[in-house]
């Protein structure tokens, strides 16, 4: 059983200066080598992503660093210890592009100051945009993100455009999560060679992830990519639990076993590594709580502009609540969750319904308990965080 | 062709579902539930006129 786990620290850690100009190309070059993935949600390939941006005055680089969940810590982690490779990595972007036109979206108030002396700290930033906003889980969706920069409301638009052609201020935009841009710039220094000297070799090099509970150390950690999950998450083999892999909008899962931190792996496991939080709750709480206050908070952060997401979370949350105070079926729930997918202009009741869905198919014994007892007898201990979104504070 | 719904604009009026009801259903609120999107060929002139008749403009047929 493994106690500790061998952590990296790359980009934590990383020299600020800034990396040698790489045109649109080479970039799109390196970041092929390493099959780089976008480390917002969606874990795009970041070389098709580059491929399709035209070039030039208008374009715009959008970094995205929302992180509006509240169990992700690791992108104002990223912000706040490493703002100069941040920027390194958006400056990069934005001159391969032949643009000087880089905004940085920002909600955690540490993340906004350090990037924001960053940027008065260095000569090449003059144009770097830092916006703070309050922050709300679909506002770190990418077109919602795009809208709020705008000055609309951070909800995404009914219509599927594509940011590389629409983005800010209509503009072609080259949008991505800060982590990505941080990888770009430490891919950039290191060479592809340099960069997958570690890590596994669908997904070289690291990744962070946010450790959440009961596992080994809670926090931001920076990993090797190809990383047993069970390195993480001591004990799991002789005291066997559900594990949240992906955060708010991913799965529990039982077994872990044959399962490593790599983001082509994991989906194929049909379990999207999403933004990286890694979540295992402790003996001492009760799961389904923990599961009813996350469905509560989600149903919350619909933008309440469609239908099915606006009445059919909040529905599926009394369900959830039903359920903990003794409710003898869960079939209300299964058929609402089960008309969440695909129904909103953005992937929030898809990825609740997953959340929810696995949740109750992995704590079956909970859900029991529930049913027969009205209670598991365990406090509620508050271990997956719902907390209030920060407020809003202004950049210079 | 397939039918597509803008979710921000659907106001779940259930019209679709009643001038297309081979497709679309209605969940609990009146929001339609479409489990699967394609439409035949002989379909097509009834989502044509569904399209038309949705007062929100929710309503695209689009190719593929
Ligand atoms: S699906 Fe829900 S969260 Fe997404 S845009 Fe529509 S109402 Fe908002
Ligand atoms: S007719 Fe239009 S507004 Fe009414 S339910 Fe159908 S799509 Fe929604």
């Amino acid at each position: 059983m493994l106690e500790t786990h061998p952590t990296v620290s790359r980009l934590l850690t990383a020299p600020a200066g800034t990396p040698r100009h790489r045109n649109q190309d080479e970039l799109v070059g390196l970041a092929q080598q390493v099959r780089l993935l976008g480390r917002g949600g969606a874990g795009f390939p970041v070389a098709t992503k580059l491929a399709a941006m035209p070039r030039g005055r208008a374009v715009q680089v959008l970094v995205n660093g929302s992180e509006s969940e509240p169990a992700s810590q690791k992108d104002r982690t990223l912000m706040r210890q490493a703002p100069h490779l941040v920027l390194d990595g958006a400056l990069l972007v934005a001159r391969a592009l032949d643009t000087r036109h880089v905004t940085v979206l920002v909600h955690d108030p540490g993340a906004t100051d350090a990037l924001t002396r960053a940027v008065r700290e260095r000569s090449d930033a003059s144009r770097v945009r830092v916006v703070a906003h309050a922050g709300g889980f679909v506002s770190g969706e990418v077109r919602a993100a795009i809208r709020l920069v705008d000055g609309a409301p951070a909800v995404p638009p009914g219509r599927r455009v594509l940011p590389h052609e629409s983005g800010v201020g209509g503009a072609p935009t080259f949008a991505s999560n800060v982590e990505t841009f941080a990888q770009l710039a430490l891919l950039s220094s290191l060479g592809a060679d340099g960069y997958a000297a570690i890590g596994s070799a669908a997904e070289p090099g690291t990744t962070l992830l946010t450790l959440v509970g009961d596992v080994s150390g809670p926090g931001v950690v920076e990993v090797p990519t190809g990383l047993p999950l069970a390195a993480l998450l001591p004990g799991q083999d002789t005291d066997p639990r559900p594990v949240l892999i992906g955060g708010y909008h991913g799965s529990w899962v039982s077994d872990i076993r044959d399962l490593r931190v790599e983001r082509p792996g994991l989906r194929e496991a049909g379990l999207p590594l999403n933004a990286g939080v890694v979540a295992r709750l402790s003996n001492d709480t009760c799961a389904l709580a923990e599961v009813v206050a996350v469905s509560t908070w989600l149903a919350g952060q619909s933008a309440g502009q469609c239908g099915p997401c606006f009445f059919g979370l909040p529905a599926v949350a009394r369900d959830a609540y039903a359920l903990l105070h003794g409710r003898p079926s869960t079939a209300d729930l299964d058929r609402r969750v089960a008309q969440l997918p695909g129904r909103g202009a953005c992937a929030h009741p898809d990825g609740a319904a997953m959340f929810i869905r696995t949740a109750l198919t992995t704590m079956t014994a909970e859900v029991e308990e529930h049913r027969r007892h009205g209670t598991c007898g365990r406090p509620w201990l508050q271990e997956l965080p719902t907390g209030p979104a920060p407020a809003v504070r202004s950049a210079s | 062709m397939r039918i597509e719904v803008d979710w921000t604009r659907c106001d779940g009026h259930g019209l679709c579902a009643r001038l297309l009801p081979e497709k679309v259903g209605l969940d609990e609120w009146g929001f339609p539930v479409i489990d699967t999107p394609e439409i035949g060929d002989d379909l097509v002139p009834h989502a044509r006129r569904a399209v038309g008749a949705c007062p929100a403009l929710a309503l695209r047929l689009v190719p593929g």
